[in-house]
């Protein structure tokens, strides 16, 4: 009696065991995959896509980004060097501004999706590092390889950088940044930023 | 005598003479004869584009050390950076595969991060960007695909 209790118990350990470890496997790419599909739903809702709901569109693709993407570590990714010698209020000034960049630049795209197709090739974990490989198919049959590279904090895999074509978009702004920076000054940066916020 | 002075002589000429070509050519080839005076990190590539060991690494256009070799591993490319002590390469510096203008020879650039590690010898950095394929982009924007 006792022995099949044992057996049982151990049954159950082992299915429990087994079901988390295949479901690891694959976490980064399943997030990755859980967020482009709610932002796919949103964009192509056809409730939403009336000129009243824009701005509630808006907020929702930008909630679903928000949750998968690391703003305040891509913020100091791209700041770089320049990061350490800020104060914290200016840190916090310069996350949101960053973001709000992002969204500015790439917003129209997402907003302006038509049918393009996703297709996941893979992702590589090492440690608490990712990399989750995606191609994006346009309708004139263009790929384009598209690479997420995540950070696990806590129990989530957050994005740090995106390579479209190989290219960091970290880097791009690494690279655009510093030379502002060095050019003139951080207050520059801030207000070139800003003013392109205001832009619309 | 005086001949075997004079054979002498020419003798010592030409051992300076070859003393002379070898640190020549050591110099301008760019070898070590007793080690390097840095450290090695590496860095994976998933296309160097025609990097070769002995390019040059740059920072902000500076250059600071030698690619020391390149391997395949697991159909991607390994690259030793040999850098000197005095350049840290932080943990979330990136190396990015470059080509001196349009169709010149390919280097490594890195631009330094923010963090607070350092990438220690023998380590590896991390964030890479391969050697854009610009025939290859060409060719699939102006054509498209089947």
């Amino acid at each position: 009696m006792r022995l099949t209790i044992r057996l049982q118990e151990g049954i159950l350990l082992f299915l429990v065991l087994g079901i988390t470890v295949s479901g690891w496997a694959g976490e980064p790419m399943d997030q990755i995959k859980q967020t482009t599909d709610a932002i796919l739903s949103i964009v192509s809702d056809p409730a939403l896509k009336v000129s009243s709901k824009a701005e509630e569109r808006r907020r929702r693709i930008r909630n679903a980004v928000d949750q998968r993407f690391d703003w305040e570590e891509m913020a100091q990714r791209a700041l770089a060097r320049h990061w350490a010698q800020r104060t914290g209020e200016e840190k916090k000034e310069f996350v949101h501004l960053f973001g709000d960049l992002l969204e500015r630049t790439y917003m129209d795209k997402i907003e302006g999706y038509s049918g393009e197709k996703v297709q996941y090739e893979g992702d590589t974990l090492e440690g608490d590092y990712a990399v989750v490989r995606v191609k994006i198919i346009t309708k004139k049959n263009v790929d384009i390889p598209v690479e997420y590279r995540l950070q696990k904090k806590g129990d989530n895999w957050l994005v740090y950088d995106v390579s479209i074509e190989g290219v960091s978009l970290v880097n791009n702004y690494r690279t655009q940044f510093n030379s502002i920076i060095v050019g003139s000054s951080y207050a520059d940066l801030v207000k070139r930023l800003k003013a392109k916020a205001a832009e619309k | 005598m005086k001949r075997l002075d004079l054979e002498l002589t020419v003798g010592l000429f030409i051992i300076a003479g070859i003393i002379c070509l070898g640190y020549l050519s050591i110099k301008l080839g760019k070898m070590e004869v007793v080690g390097g005076k840095g450290y090695e990190i590496y860095a994976i590539f998933s296309n160097i584009g025609g990097l070769r060991t002995g390019s040059s690494i740059e920072i902000a256009g500076v250059d600071v050390g030698r690619v020391k070799s390149i391997t395949l591993d697991n159909y991607q490319a390994h690259v030793v950076l040999d850098l000197p002590w005095s350049v840290k390469i932080q943990e979330d510096a990136i190396a990015l595969v470059k080509t001196k203008g349009l169709i010149g020879e390919k280097y490594i650039e890195i631009t330094p991060g923010g963090s607070e590690k350092i990438i220690q010898p023998g380590g590896r950095i991390r964030e890479t960007q391969p050697a854009v394929d610009l025939e290859g982009l060409i060719s699939k924007f102006a054509f498209g695909k089947i």
